[in-house]
C-alpha cells in the first residue's frame, strides 16, 4: 500500500500546523516523522489516519483519493501515545473490539474471533494476559496490546503516534527494536511519529524531518545524518558546533581559521555559519590557516571516547569535540591548555537574514553542553 | 557515627511533623459533629418522632389517605418523566461538550447551570408567564383546550427545568478527564458513533451516570418552589408530596404532615445510602 500526501495544509485557529506538505511513502516502508513538539508531525499522522480533516490538499492510498473517506472506513491501524486501551474491557475484548463492531455481514464468527485474537496476542507475546484489564499491565505491555488491537482489523497501513513516548528509556529501546523486527515480519506500510532522533535513526527506513508545519528533509537515516539539507536538520539530528563567520569565494572565514565551502564559490562577503559535528574536529599540533584557537575547559571520558568541552579564544563560544581515547592520550593536553581546532568536515550555510540575533544567542546558550541538540524551533 | 546522628535527628523531625497540633483535628471533628447533630440529625429524628407520635396505626392511615396517595402518585409521575428525559439530555450535552469542539460551547455550559443559579420560584414563574392564561401562549392553549399551568404538565415541566443540570454536571468533568483517545481509537477500529457511545463512552462513566440519576431523582421528588408556583395546590389533583406536606401543616394536621414528610426523609436517607455505595464502587474501579 502506498501513501501519498499531496500539498496538505491544516490550520488550528491562527496556528499553521501543516503548510503545503507533500510526501510519498512506498509499500512496506517504515517511515519516521521526526520533529520538535509543535512541528506538525502528529497532525500529519492524524490527517493520514482521517482523524483530522485537512483544510486543503489530498491523501491517497494506493493512488486512490481517501481524503473524504471517514476514519471508520479508512482501514488504518492507529497506535496512540497513551495507548488508549478501553479501560473497562479485558485485554482480549480490547483486541476483539475492531472485529466485533463490524457490520453483521462482514463480522467473523465467535470461533474465528477467538482464533484471531489469540493469534495476535501470540504475535505480541502477551497471550497469557488475555483476561486482565489494561490497568493491570505495564506501559510496555499496554503498548504492545494497543498494537495487537490495531492489527486486528487487518489495516492497510499502520500509524503510530509517539508509540514509545510514555515509556522509560530501557523499555523504549527494547520495544523499538521489537517493532523493527515485527515490521520486517508483517511488512505493513508504517508511519510513526517521534521527537527522538535516535529512535528515528535506529528504527526507520526513511526519516522525514518536520519543522514549522513543513518538511525540511526526507531521506534514509544515514543520508539525513550525514548530509543535512538545512541548518535545522543539522542541529536537530545529533550534536553540532556552529561557527559563524564570513563567506567569500568558496571559503568560510571563522574565528581566524578558514574552512572550504565549495557550495558557495560565488558568495561575496556573505554572513554564514559552518556546522561541524563534534567527531569531525581534530586537534592540530600547531596553528595554521585552517585552525581555530580554543581553551580546553573539560575532558570527559566516556568509554572509548573522550568528549572535550572547549571555549573559543576569540569569542568564548562553546565548542564540543569528540576524540577516541587513543587520540586524546597522544595529544598530551590537559584542562586549561590552549589547543588548535581543525574542522575536518564542515557544511556551510549562508544566513538568510544578515544579522541573525537569535543564532548568536543560541550559540552562547550551548555552553550548557547538550543544547546544541536542541532545535531553535523548540 | 555522624550518619547515625543525622538519621536520629531526621527521625525526631518526622515524628514531630506527624502531630504538630494534636488538638486541631479533635476540635475540628467536634465542631463538625455538633453542627451535623444540630442541623441534620435532630431535625431528621424529629420528623420520624412526630410522624409516629400518634401511633403506628395513625401513621399508616395518614400515608394511605386518598389525597396523600394521589400526591405520591403525582410525585412519582413527575420523577418518572423528568429523570429519563434529563438522563438523555445529560448524556447528549456531556458527550457534545466533552468530546467535540464547537462554537458556543461555554454558552451551553452556562445554560446548563442556569437552573442552579435561578431561584426555583422564578423558574416556576417563567412557566406561568409563558403558558399561563395571561401568558404568551395562554390564549392559544386555552382556545385549544390544553391545560399546562395548574395541571400535571406544568408540574412535570417545572421539575424537568429544575433538575436538568444534575446528570450533565456529573458527566461533563468525568468525560473531560477521560479525554477523547478511547473514542478516537474506537473510530479508527471502525466503530460507528452509536457503537462508540454504547460500548466505550457510557461504560466508562456508568457510576457517574448512576450517581447523577440518583441526585436528579432526589431533587425531582423533593422539589418545592418551582412546582408550588405552577401547581395551583388542587388537593388530590395537582399536589406533589412536598406541597401536600405544606398543606397538611398549614391545616394544623401536624402528625399527618410529619408522616408524609417522613416519606421524603426516607427517600433522602435511601438516596444517601445508594450514593455512598456508588461512590465506593466508583473509587474501587478507578483505582
Amino acid at each position: 500500500m502506498t501513501i501519498q500526501v499531496v500539498d496538505v495544509s491544516k490550520r488550528f485557529g491562527t496556528f499553521d500546523a501543516l503548510n503545503g506538505v507533500s510526501l510519498d511513502i512506498a509499500p512496506g516502508e517504515l517511515v519516521a516523522l521526526l520533529g520538535p513538539s509543535g512541528s506538525g508531525k502528529t497532525t500529519l499522522l492524524r490527517v493520514i489516519a482521517g482523524l483530522e480533516q485537512p483544510d486543503s490538499g489530498r491523501v491517497l492510498f494506493n493512488g486512490e483519493d481517501t481524503t473524504d473517506t471517514r476514519v471508520q472506513e479508512r482501514e488504518v491501524g492507529f497506535v496512540f501515545q497513551h495507548y488508549a486501551l478501553f479501560r473497562h474491557m479485558t485485554i482480549f475484548e480490547n483486541v476483539a473490539f475492531g472485529l466485533r463492531v463490524r457490520p453483521r455481514a462482514t463480522r467473523p464468527g465467535e470461533k474465528e474471533i477467538q482464533r484471531k485474537v489469540h493469534e495476535l496476542l501470540g504475535l505480541v507475546q502477551l497471550d497469557w494476559l488475555h483476561d486482565r484489564y489494561p490497568h493491570q499491565l505495564s506501559g510496555g505491555q499496554r503498548q504492545r496490546i494497543a498494537l495487537a488491537r490495531a492489527l486486528a482489523i487487518e489495516p492497510k497501513v499502520l500509524l503510530l503516534d509517539e508509540p514509545f513516548g510514555a515509556l522509560d528509556a530501557k523499555v523504549r529501546k527494547e520495544l523499538r527494536r521489537w517493532l523493527r523486527r515485527l515490521h520486517d515480519e508483517i511488512n505493513l506500510t508504517s508511519v510513526f511519529v517521534t521527537h527522538d532522533q535516535e529512535e528515528a535513526l535506529e528504527v526507520a527506513d526513511r526519516v522525514v524531518v518536520v519543522n514549522h508545519g513543513k518538511i525540511e528533509q526526507v531521506g534514509t537515516p544515514d543520508h539525513v545524518y550525514d548530509h543535512p539539507a538545512t541548518p535545522f536538520v543539522y542541529q536537530f539530528l545529533g550534536n553540532v558546533n556552529r561557527f559563524e563567520g564570513r563567506i567569500h569565494r568558496g571559503v568560510a572565514h571563522i574565528g581566524g581559521g578558514e574552512v572550504l565551502a565549495p557550495d558557495h564559490a560565488d558568495a561575496h562577503e556573505a554572513r554564514g555559519t559552518a556546522y561541524v559535528r563534534p567527531h569531525d574536529i581534530d586537534i592540530a599540533d600547531a596553528p595554521d590557516v585552517s585552525t581555530v584557537e580554543a581553551t580546553l575547559d573539560h575532558a570527559v571520558k566516556i568509554g572509548a571516547m573522550v568528549r572535550l568541552e572547549l571555549s573559543r579564544r576569540d569569542n568564548g563560544d562553546f565548542v564540543e569535540v569528540e576524540l577516541t581515547r587513543e587520540r586524546y592520550d597522544s595529544l598530551q593536553v590537559s584542562e586549561g591548555n590552549v589547543v588548535y581546532l581543525r574542522p575536518r568536515r564542515a557544511r556551510v550555510f549562508i544566513d538568510d537574514k544578515p544579522a541573525d540575533g537569535a543564532a548568536v544567542k543560541l550559540n552562547s546558550n550551548s555552553k550548557l553542553g547538550s543544547d546544541a541538540k536542541t532545535p531553535h524551533a523548540a | 557515627m555522624s550518619a547515625i546522628a543525622i538519621a536520629s535527628s531526621t527521625n525526631t523531625h518526622t515524628a514531630k511533623r506527624h502531630k504538630p497540633f494534636p488538638w486541631v483535628p479533635v476540635t475540628l471533628c467536634t465542631v463538625a459533629l455538633l453542627y451535623l447533630a444540630l442541623f441534620l440529625f435532630i431535625p431528621l429524628a424529629t420528623v420520624f418522632f412526630e410522624a409516629f407520635k400518634k401511633g403506628v396505626g395513625f401513621y399508616f392511615n395518614a400515608i394511605t389517605e386518598a389525597d396523600t396517595l394521589s400526591a405520591i402518585r403525582l410525585t412519582l409521575i413527575a420523577a418518572a418523566i423528568s429523570v429519563p428525559l434529563n438522563l438523555i439530555f445529560g448524556i447528549a450535552a456531556a458527550w457534545a461538550i466533552a468530546k467535540f469542539d464547537f462554537h458556543g460551547k461555554s454558552l451551553l455550559i452556562t445554560l446548563i447551570d442556569l437552573p442552579f443559579s435561578v431561584s426555583p420560584v422564578i423558574s416556576g414563574l417563567i412557566y406561568v408567564l409563558v403558558f399561563g392564561l395571561q401568558g404568551w401562549l395562554g390564549p392559544w392553549l386555552d382556545a385549544n383546550n390544553i391545560k399546562i399551568i395548574f395541571a400535571v404538565p406544568g408540574i412535570v415541566l417545572a421539575t424537568i427545568f429544575v433538575t436538568f443540570p444534575f446528570v450533565a454536571r456529573e458527566l461533563i468533568p468525568l468525560m473531560q478527564a477521560q479525554g477523547r483517545d478511547e473514542e478516537e481509537a474506537a473510530a479508527v477500529l471502525g466503530a460507528s458513533g452509536w457503537q462508540t457511545l454504547w460500548y466505550v463512552t457510557l461504560p466508562n462513566v456508568k457510576w457517574g451516570l448512576l450517581y447523577g440519576v440518583i441526585l436528579c431523582n432526589a431533587r425531582a421528588m423533593g422539589e418545592f418552589g418551582a412546582v408550588s408556583v405552577v401547581s395551583g395546590h388542587v388537593r388530590g389533583l395537582t399536589n406533589t408530596l412536598p406541597l401536600h406536606v405544606e398543606i397538611l401543616y398549614n391545616e394544623y394536621a401536624f402528625a399527618a404532615a410529619f408522616a408524609t414528610a417522613s416519606l421524603l426523609a426516607g427517600l433522602a436517607v435511601v438516596t444517601l445510602v445508594v450514593k455512598v455505595i456508588i461512590e465506593h464502587r466508583f473509587l474501587k474501579e478507578t483505582k
